[in-house]
């Protein structure tokens, strides 16, 4: 008589619970190792470094001189500040042009959209270096947009090149490939079911926008923020190459500091002050991670 | 025992190998391989590999060389060090020639180790042809230089306005806004030259106020803000009323587009680009004849030890020779080292007003650059409202008000 595996399961011997807990912290054991030994011991250290030197140098057991001495500093208060407001606005930005893209990508299905889809995800393979030295190509004084714009009677160009409009331009253009990525995923799974009732129903398209579709992709939303603003928070490469000589944002800032002025502390102060509102947007991004996997247990 | 035409064949191969390698062993005797050691950019050692090498076998067949490169890993400062170790054991160095160093770069254990060779008429026949104002160790042996100098669009500035003056450059910048410009002073020594031009104005054009061993914040604090108050004028006239670029490839191209009609550029990459056809025929060099901006030249050295010393004054003879200067103001746009009648017409009517007859001075670097750069971000490029006191441009751990709260308490 074959026994069919009832319904009611055996509850496993506590040795075997065990050792699957055992093992399965044994297999995350390297990579963890690898992270605490790379990541987090250096950056523990370099924390302490910063909260164990005092303003000439000298070591104390403790003391916030590092900090006082940066928040006292109106130029690194402006360059924190600055890096803030770009982040920011770039997020702002990138929302404002891929939501239009995204939503016309959700609801067209022909050979445009398929075009436009590409274009969105090319961005992609093209480096930042590659890129800073094609937007100042691109947008400098007599280049091809100036060109472009004077044969369509616009006279008076001036060049992003070197402000804060450049810096822009090109982070813009880098996030835009992310962006689109996870916003379509997370339109793709709205049931045209609910857009159909909800049309049947009478609501136009922006009431349909703001009240069935943003709550549904809130998430998704809110990981694109984290992310985004964490990747532009760092950033170099674009900033330095685009950007002007002061403001600097903070990833540029750093590297000045410790490599130009020769005063590593300063730097790493500097690293610890970004690195502790990269936590807030990170501790936000996986909240709201930790909530979309229970959501959907 | 009889061979079959399999064994004849590998036998006559092998000899044929044997013979050639023979032929082979017998040329390599012949000759004699010198190493040369050079640390510089890749476009000095792909000329030195590509140029300078077949020049020099061909006339002097006697010798080989043998380019050794010390980038990355290695520095010169290994190698030096390498040679006096050999000099006290008496083991050989395979060390012939150096062929490049900074005079910051003649180490100090080297220079007291007596390790170089004194160059004179008597080992080098083309000494006298040197220019004597460059011409100033007699352990080191110049052979190219390379100066910051102004670069400007010969269409848009007439004959009658190119400044020959510090004092007429800041009049002309303020005559043409946004005309000008200069890129940040520590990702660039065009840029960073001209800075050190503004300090030197700000301290009565004397160099010699400022050495390697005579740094001091105070001494900082008293010198450099009148520099910053030159630059700080002329800041709303620079291009794109104080846009900086990022490098001197970058300050390069704004005048290459027309952007701007003039700016600081290094005088190897200016001249490389008009030979290239990169910045227009139309752009034209020009020197300041009061003060010169900065520059260096760089010197060929020959440690004592040499393995072949003979061998090695040919090359350092031959690296100066009018053969080689040529190739070096034609091949990599660099400043030659030997008297300027000497040269053919036509590069000395490129070199033009460029190269004065002065040797630029040498800025030392180290703490004195740390400051420049700081001052200049605090106070030169920044857009903080003028009514900041600007911090002194020192190191900024040292905040005046964190030291004067611990001392009040």
């Amino acid at each position: 008589m074959a026994t069919m595996a009832t319904a009611e399961l055996k509850p496993s011997p506590r040795w075997r619970r065990a050792r699957n807990v055992f093992s399965g912290y044994a297999l995350i054991l390297p990579a963890l190792l690898l992270v605490g030994l790379i990541i987090v011991y250096p950056a523990t250290r370099s924390i302490i470094v910063t909260l164990t030197t005092q303003a000439d140098g000298s070591p104390a057991a403790f003391t916030l001189d590092q900090y006082t001495s940066f928040f006292t500093d109106t130029l690194s208060t402006t360059n924190l500040l600055y890096t803030l407001r770009v982040a920011l606005e770039v997020v702002a930005i990138l929302f404002l042009i891929a939501f239009p893209i995204c939503l016309y990508l959700r609801f067209s299905k022909s050979r445009i959209a398929n075009v436009i889809h590409f274009l969105t995800l090319f961005p992609l393979f093209v480096p930042g270096i590659v890129l800073a030295y094609a937007l100042i190509r691109f947008t400098i004084t007599h280049g091809m947009l100036a060109s472009i714009l004077a044969a369509l009677c616009i006279n008076n160009y001036t060049t992003p090149y070197l402000t804060t409009q450049g810096i822009m331009f090109g982070l813009v253009w880098e996030g835009i490939p992310f962006t689109t990525l996870i916003l379509n995923a997370a339109l793709i799974q709205i049931d045209d079911a609910l857009i159909d009732s909800a049309r049947d129903v009478g609501a136009n398209a922006w009431q349909i926008f703001t009240r069935i579709m943003l709550p549904l992709i809130k998430d998704a939303v809110v990981i694109i923020f984290a992310l985004q603003f964490l990747m532009i928070l760092g950033s170099y490469t674009i900033p330095y190459l685009m950007g002007p000589a002061e403001p600097e944002m903070m990833g540029v800032f750093m590297q000045r500091t410790y490599q130009d002025v020769q005063n590593p502390v300063q730097a790493q102060t500097q690293a610890v002050v970004t690195f502790v509102i990269a936590a807030l947007a990170g501790y936000v991004y996986v909240r709201t991670v930790a909530s979309q996997q229970k959501g959907q247990e | 025992m009889r061979f079959g035409p399999r064994a004849l064949k590998l036998a006559l191969i092998g000899a044929l190998v044997v013979v050639f390698l023979g032929v082979r062993a017998a040329q390599a005797q012949q000759t004699t391989t010198l190493n040369i050691y050079v640390d510089a950019d890749t476009n000095i050692t792909d000329w030195l590999s590509n140029i300078v090498k077949p020049g020099f076998e061909a006339k002097n067949p006697q010798y080989k060389l043998n380019v050794v490169i010390a980038r990355g890993g290695i520095t010169m400062t290994d190698v030096i060090n390498r040679t006096m170790a050999a000099k006290q054991t008496g083991a050989d160095p395979q060390v012939d020639v150096i062929e490049g160093l900074d005079p910051s770069n003649f180490t100090k254990e080297s220079m007291d180790a007596k390790l170089w060779t004194t160059f004179s008429k008597d080992n080098i026949p083309n000494y006298d042809t040197l220019n004597p104002t460059i011409n100033i160790l007699p352990y080191g042996l110049p052979y190219r230089g390379s100066e910051v100098l102004i670069a400007y669009d010969s269409t848009k500035v007439p004959d009658s306005e190119v400044p020959h003056t510090f004092a007429d450059l800041i009049t002309w910048i303020k005559a043409h806004p946004g005309q000008f410009v200069y890129c940040r002073p520590d990702k660039g020594g065009s840029g960073g030259n001209f800075v050190v031009r503004a300090i030197y104005e700000a301290n009565g054009k004397d160099p010699s106020l400022f050495t390697t061993t005579n740094y001091s914040d105070a001494l900082a604090a008293k010198m450099l803000p009148p520099a910053w108050k030159i630059l700080s004028d002329i800041n709303s006239s620079i291009y794109q009323n104080g846009s900086y670029p990022a490098g001197n490839l970058p300050t390069l191209q704004l005048l290459a587009n027309g952007s701007v009609s003039m700016i600081t550029a290094w005088s190897d990459q200016s001249l490389e680009a008009l030979q290239k056809g990169t910045l227009p025929s139309t752009i034209k060099l020009t020197q300041f004849t009061d003060l010169p901006m900065s520059g260096g030249y760089v010197y060929t050295a020959i440690p004592v030890n040499a393995t072949h010393m003979q061998g090695a004054l040919a090359f350092a003879n031959y690296y100066i020779s009018l053969e080689n200067e040529e190739s070096i103001v034609k091949d990599i746009g660099g400043f030659p080292t030997i008297k300027k009648e000497m040269l053919p017409k036509e590069l000395q009517d490129l070199l033009g007003t460029a190269l004065s007859d002065k040797a630029p001075p040498v800025w030392p670097g180290g703490s004195w650059d740390t400051a420049k750069n700081a001052g200049w971000y605090k106070t030169v490029a920044t857009t903080l409202p003028p009514t900041e006191t600007p911090a002194p441009t020192v190191v900024p751990t040292i905040n005046p008000a964190a030291t004067t709260a611990a001392t009040a308490q």
